[in-house]
């Protein structure tokens, strides 16, 4: 049906992302030998990429649609601590845990989502400022409430089996959920009509709304989902380490972002696919996670980080050139 | 509510200051300045000197603590925070010693005007420069020897000691700590830095340090340098052979990390008691500068006190309180 | 011919009397318009002489301090863009597509997405948008474009505004607002875009065509307006002015020979 020659792959938004994957898995493969593509050893990069990946796609989203939230890196500690104090400190059931963790993150995701679109600040600097109130939040909280920076958590297996052990030896059950919400959001960003929006929003807010999509319902929502997937990691995380502390979790901010962009997300908005971004997390948790398969001096990892994420946005870049001036060639000859 | 009245306080304590700088003072005035307000490490320093601050207070004296906001700009933070000290005009000012090249010129600046110097948790070795009167803390060198040394004498051959933010000069020590300690009783150890990307990051450091495991199958001990870090090694081991083929020691201590030396899955924690760090250089400077009382003891270590599953339990009752 | 014709019927979209100010500021005094079936509006006027406040008010966007806003005779009011745009009047921007990284397909119908029913599960129907949106485009004779996939942003600035403008038709507008179509454009670009211009109203839309090229409005209009400093300063049919009489009516009333000599003054001096 559709016309599935080089050209018309090429200009498919995930293209440079998965030309970069392969590029990275190669490169480990010769590299880390054979530990690096073996069963459990793909467990490594693959549970990483997991935990990522279910942020990565929905800050994808914002980012499409011409936005960005940083708050989830306050958000994913906040929810392990809010987790860790409820079902660990004071003892409730694991799904009331989980429950509040959740409505205390769709929450703030509401507040960013309501400042944003109220007051047409940058959403850079509305989720900066909820990042450190999420922070400074947490840490007084925990302080006022259990009088340390770190709890305890033993979720009961059925917990565990459902959010945060191991199958197989060393594959995260997250992979699990990552792969059910990536299918959804495939749907939801190319299948379904609203993905059309979303990028309509991206290209240009004012037409879009003009042309009568509920343009501040849309970013209220997506503003919530990144929230609420960041809680979801932090959730899964304090149940499957038994333990949650107050941190500031930064590293996931730049994570996710990196992982975004090298899917082909543009910082601008209005261009990139899910598919892009899934390939993209795993790329990201392959160049991190590799190089302890190899035998390259640790310090230099950061540089190797640092060189093949350049290398895979330059390939994107090169992609996305080529997808605008592409012209399809003739069907019938 | 407790962020208000410390304000209160100290705009009362710089009050009650301009005037007392005119006449005698009448008890110490201090600043104790600490690290963020992120590092759980620093409630604990927090909870020794809050208890001192109730001496110090019933002596009439006031303590302004004041923190980092983050460590990312940590050098010219730290100066700023001391020139915020003097120009309160306080009479001492308890603090830890990071950034030496920074915080030197501005503590012996300080110290020119008179104002008394205690050091605590890093800087030993610049205490007399500033003509600090005593150091409290624990050396990071002395607390990994002491590391390695318990892990080899319990049977480790082969340790990997876990860096999270490499370059960091307190947690390299540590590291060449763990090596010494280790070498005294025939064991080798090998430093694992992770780039700072992953700092704090449980699932992907426990996903590397599972992989070292995994490379290399005669690593038979872990330490790591944080309580999360050794949530994350917990984590690796399980999978990677489990807890009677690697054991895992760490600095620092967490709830979790005290749950796994009680049930037996970790073998040790190193706690350097910064409690007794914050409660004696607060309340040791207040009395040094009021009853010109000194310890003949210099530099006093709080640390390394291990926690094993012989001491577990002394230690658990301790957390509850906040105090460790 | 026709043009006995449309004098008696109700013009399309009517402005009578139409103030709008900032606060203190008036920006359009006493505006009268009238746009009927199948003719061409030119709007003329120099940077600054109220045209874009003009559109706003016409799209929606902005509304009228005083005066009414008629259409098929009837008063209306626009309290958003939604709703002028609900009653059929289309705005093209100067750059036509805004989505320059979405496909043909999908920004032809932003808003209105076709979908097909898997189950409770709707799908955006790429083909059938595609389909619709190419043929569109090359009824209007823009052959060019036949691949729905393509990004808009691939397209030529001529490319760009046809398929503009072919979606403005194709959703059923009845007044379409241009606004400066011509202006980014080469020669050939611009013919392309005149002649879709021609197309529109031969299918019957009202057309209002903002302009600053004189040449460009005189090769489509039926009808011209002159906006300076707000108001409108003349109100023709086609071919009672030259080009050379248009041209000053816009630079202020000045002749181009008195402005002339004003710079060479200046220059002098």
């Amino acid at each position: 049906m559709r016309n599935l020659s080089i050209g018309s792959l090429l200009i498919r938004p995930e293209a440079g992302a998965f030309l970069g994957m392969v590029f990275v898995f190669v490169f480990f493969a010769v590299f880390g030998g054979s530990t690096f593509t073996s069963f459990s050893g793909a467990a490594s990069w693959l549970n990483v990429a997991a935990n990522l990946g279910i942020i990565a796609i929905p800050i994808g989203f914002l980012m499409i649609a011409g936005e960005l939230d940083l708050s989830i890196g306050a958000m994913v500690p906040a929810a392990s601590m809010s987790m860790g104090i409820i079902s660990g400190y004071y003892g409730l059931p694991i799904l009331v845990g989980v429950g509040l963790t959740m409505l205390f993150a769709a929450t703030f995701g509401w507040i960013n989502g309501i400042i944003v679109v109220r007051t047409e600040v940058p959403s850079l600097i509305v989720t900066m400022g909820t990042l450190f109130s999420i922070a400074g939040l947490t840490l007084f909280l925990s302080i006022f409430l259990t009088d340390t920076t770190a709890v305890a958590l033993n979720a009961p297996a059925w917990a565990k089996a459902v959010f945060g052990d191991f199958y197989f030896g060393s594959y995260q059950i997250i992979i699990l959920w990552w792969l059910g919400m990536t299918a959804i959001y495939v749907y939801f960003l190319h299948f379904s009509p609203w993905g059309n929006w979303l990028y309509a929003m991206g290209g240009d807010k004012v037409s879009a709304r003009n042309a009568g999509i509920p343009t501040n319902k849309l970013t209220i929502g997506m503003f919530m989902l990144s929230s609420l997937s960041a809680a979801f990691v932090g959730i899964c995380q304090t149940i499957l380490f038994n333990s949650a502390q107050v941190s500031s979790g930064m590293s996931f901010i730049f994570n996710t972002i990196i992982s975004v962009v090298i899917g082909g997300v543009i910082l601008t908005g209005g261009f990139g696919s899910v598919i892009g971004i899934f390939f993209g997390t795993i790329t990201f948790a392959m160049v991190n996670q590799g190089i302890y398969f190899t035998d390259f001096d640790r310090n230099l990892s950061s540089l190797i980080v640092g060189i093949m994420l350049l290398i895979a946005v330059l390939m994107n870049n090169t992609f996305r050139q080529m997808a605008l001036t592409h012209t399809s060639p003739k069907k019938k000859k | 509510m407790k962020l208000f009245t410390n304000m209160l306080k100290s705009t009362a304590v710089a009050a009650v200051v301009m005037t007392a700088s005119v006449a005698t003072a009448p008890a110490a005035d201090i600043a104790v300045i600490a690290g963020s307000i992120e590092d759980g490490f620093f409630n604990l320093i927090k909870k020794g000197v809050d208890d001192a601050t109730l001496v110090v207070e019933a002596n009439g004296g006031s303590v302004n603590y004041l923190r980092t906001s983050n460590y990312d700009n940590f050098g010219p933070d730290l100066v700023q925070l001391i020139n915020t000290a003097v120009s309160q005009n306080v009479d001492g000012i308890a603090i830890p010693v990071w950034v030496p090249e920074s915080q030197v010129p501005a503590l012996k600046a300080a110290a020119a005007k008179g104002i008394k110097i205690m050091i605590y948790n890093s800087g030993a070795s610049i205490r007399e420069e500033v003509s600090g009167i005593n150091y409290f803390g624990s050396d990071e060198f002395v607390a990994g020897v002491a590391g390695g040394e318990y892990m080899a004498k319990n049977g480790a051959k082969n340790i990997i000691c876990h860096i999270q933010s490499p370059g960091a000069v307190n947690l390299e020590a540590r590291c060449k700590g763990v090596k010494e300690g280790a070498a005294k009783h025939g064991a080798i150890s090998t430093n694992l830095p992770l780039p700072a990307n992953l700092d704090q990051n449980v699932t992907a450091t426990s996903e590397a340090i599972k992989a070292e495991l995994l490379k290399d199958p005669t690593i038979d001990a872990v330490i790591t340098l944080a309580a999360w870090a050794s949530d994350a090694a917990a984590v690796a081991i399980k999978q990677a052979g489990g807890p009677d083929k690697v054991k895992l020691g760490t600095f620092d201590m967490s709830p979790a990390v005290l749950a796994r030396i009680k049930d037996g899955t970790q073998s040790m924690a190193i706690d350097q008691q910064p409690y007794l760090q914050g409660f004696l250089a607060t309340s040791m400077l207040a009395a040094h500068i009021d009853f010109g009382t000194e310890l003949a003891t210099d530099p006093v270590l709080t640390g390394p006190a291990i926690i094993d599953a012989s001491n577990i339990d002394t230690a658990l009752a301790g957390v509850k309180k906040g105090a460790r | 011919m026709s043009k006995n014709i449309k004098s008696n019927r109700k013009p399309v979209l009517e402005l009578r009397n139409v103030n709008k100010s900032f606060g203190p500021i008036d920006v359009l005094h006493d505006i009268s318009l009238k746009v009927h079936k199948g003719e061409v509006l030119c709007l003329l006027g120099d940077n600054g002489a109220g045209k874009s406040t003009l559109i706003k008010t016409l799209c929606g966007v902005h509304k009228p301090t005083s005066g009414t806003i008629l259409m098929d005779g009837e008063e209306v009011n626009f309290p958003n863009p939604r709703s002028a745009a609900d009653k059929g009047i289309s705005t093209v921007h100067q750059f036509g597509g805004t989505f320059p990284l979405m496909s043909i397909g999908r920004s032809f119908f932003v808003g209105v997405e076709p979908t097909k029913n898997f189950g409770p599960i709707k799908i955006f129907d790429r083909k059938k948008a595609n389909e619709i949106a190419v043929k569109a485009v090359q009824d209007f004779g823009i052959t060019r474009i036949d691949d729905g996939d393509r990004l808009i942003g691939g397209l030529s600035g001529g490319e760009r505004q046809s398929l503009a403008i072919a979606r403005a038709v194709h959703f059923g507008a009845r007044v379409l607002i241009l606004d400066e179509p011509t202006a980014a454009l080469g020669v050939k670009q611009a013919s392309h875009v005149l002649r879709i211009v021609n197309e529109a109203k031969k299918r019957g839309l009202a057309v209002i065509f903002i302009t600053h090229q004189v040449m460009h409005a005189m090769a489509v209009g039926d009808h011209f307006a002159v906006l300076i400093r707000g108001g409108i300063a003349a109100d023709f049919k086609k071919g009672e002015r030259s080009r050379e009489e248009i041209t000053d009516l816009m630079a202020g009333g000045e002749t181009m020979a008195d402005l002339e000599a004003e710079i060479q003054a200046s220059i002098d001096e």
